[in-house]
């Protein structure tokens, strides 16, 4: 198992981070520029998990939140950091595991990352927000719940279901092909099972 | 060059306060009417959080902020008011539709403890710039490391926004449809979002060599070049907030 968390903090993998907050940024304005029902928020993310690790992923999720959240006043991000590390400890551990290796595997990935979102999330939209999530689709589940007469809980995380799962799946895809787009140059940087060589 | 930091430098007393003495107020905002358990307790910090925003002259660039969280508000509104589980008393009714007292009530509380969480992180947020915080952070022994995480998001961000707008113009210029039925939007999506994404990765490899080149690994204490001013108001205003906190404990105890 503790291979699964080795983790190499060289200055790639510093620098990989930044680079990770900055490709969520943009995924969630090109969301937003297309008008999709999805956030698209954690791209970045889920490729600092699968190149560097879950503790990677980890630190890359919670930071992306907690600078969005102290610089550009949006402090709703900063209540969901912890969902966000949570995220990238998922996609990171499933990843390193071997789900991210052909294209049918990655939907394990995905379903990994989107319920460890729903675990955190659901208990963090009711302290907050009574159990709503801001979503359109996922706000009207709610309601159809709570007209229902069924409970918050349960209410509450059919709406983030019903938000994240196909947000994380979409997400895991766009990561594979990019992934998979990327030179082994650069790849190698992050591989924490390669050996140095010397010739001396 | 466009930045994604709000922040803005008037020169008010605001600025000149040390960022941590900003995040103690935000702490402070929030845990008072928590603690304290009253709903009128909300009204007090969000008319505190208004005032001090006046007061360094930014009231008006931290409108947006809470026009951001309107629809948030009103969706609660709306869910609350009429489908909570303890609605028992008619508040109103608009045609077949009826708000009920506990659900209005329970969102009222909802909804100023968001506007609190606003304005409080807005205070924060408009005056205090992204690199003096991590000055300030590194003084008080954060990592460098981590530091430099939070710089290199401001300097990577506008070059990816440049290129973001570049490859937007060229993929249309190739007929890419960007507007249209939903299909179209999300078959948009990764033409792109991927070759932004490909090449900020590429560029990581030159910018880690270009920083080892540059000592980046050294484990030696680093120097600073500026020197903050120090302001009269910081033991003051952190006196004041710690007093706030103690007393609202004290008296939710007793």
């Amino acid at each position: 198992m503790g291979k699964i968390f080795k983790t190499k903090f060289t200055t790639a993998t510093i620098v990989l981070i930044p680079a990770c907050i900055g490709i969520n940024y943009l995924g969630k304005l090109f969301a937003s520029l297309l008008k999709l029902p999805l956030w698209l928020d954690c791209i970045g993310t889920c490729i600092g998990a699968c190149l560097g690790g879950p503790v990677i992923g980890a630190v890359c999720g919670a930071a992306n939140n907690l600078i969005y959240g102290l610089t550009t006043g949006d402090n709703i991000t900063l209540v969901y950091a912890f969902t966000s590390l949570c995220i990238g400890l998922a996609v990171g551990i499933l990843a390193r595991m071997g789900f991210m290796s052909t294209f049918p595997k990655s939907f394990v990935c995905a379903l990994g990352g989107g319920l460890a979102a729903v675990l955190v999330s659901t208990p963090l939209n009711i302290i907050f927000w009574g159990g709503t999530t801001g979503n359109v689709w996922g706000d009207a589940v709610f309601a159809a719940t709570q007209a229902g007469g069924m409970s918050v809980g349960i209410g509450s995380l059919l709406d983030e279901i019903v938000v994240d799962v196909p947000d994380k799946i979409i997400t895991i895809i766009i990561v594979y092909f990019i992934l998979r787009g990327l030179p082994r140059k650069l790849t190698a940087l992050y591989d924490v099972n390669a050996k140095t060589e010397r010739l001396d | 060059m466009n930045s994604i930091s709000l922040y803005i430098n008037k020169g008010s007393w605001l600025n000149r306060l040390h960022p941590y003495t900003k995040l103690l107020y935000i702490l402070t905002a929030i845990l008072v009417p928590l603690i304290g358990g009253k709903l009128w307790l909300f009204p007090v910090m969000i008319t505190a959080s208004l005032c001090i925003l006046a007061s360094g002259r930014i009231l008006g660039k931290a409108m947006p902020l809470v026009l951001f969280s309107f629809t948030l508000i009103l969706v609660i509104f709306l869910i609350q008011g009429l489908f909570n589980h303890d609605n028992r008393t008619v508040m109103f009714s608009i045609g077949v539709i009826t708000f009920y007292r506990e659900g209005v009530l329970f969102a009222v509380r909802i909804g100023c403890n968001i506007l609190n969480m606003l304005l409080s992180f807005g205070i924060f947020v408009l005056t205090t710039s992204p690199q003096e915080l991590v000055d300030e952070l590194e003084k008080s022994g954060f990592s460098p490391r981590f530091g430099y995480i939070i710089n290199s998001v401001f300097q990577i961000l506008p070059q990816m926004l440049a290129a973001r707008d570049v490859i937007a113009d060229a993929q249309r210029s190739r007929g890419m449809e960007t507007e249209g039925n939903m299909l179209v939007r999300i078959k948009a999506f990764l033409p792109l979002i991927s070759p932004v994404v490909m090449s900020s990765l590429i560029n990581t490899r030159e910018r880690a060599i270009a920083l080892e080149v540059r000592g980046f690994g050294r484990k030696q204490k680093k120097t600073w070049l500026y020197d903050r001013t120090k302001c009269k108001w910081d033991p003051v205003v952190r006196g004041i907030l710690v007093f706030l906190l103690v007393l609202v404990i004290v008296w939710r105890i007793w």
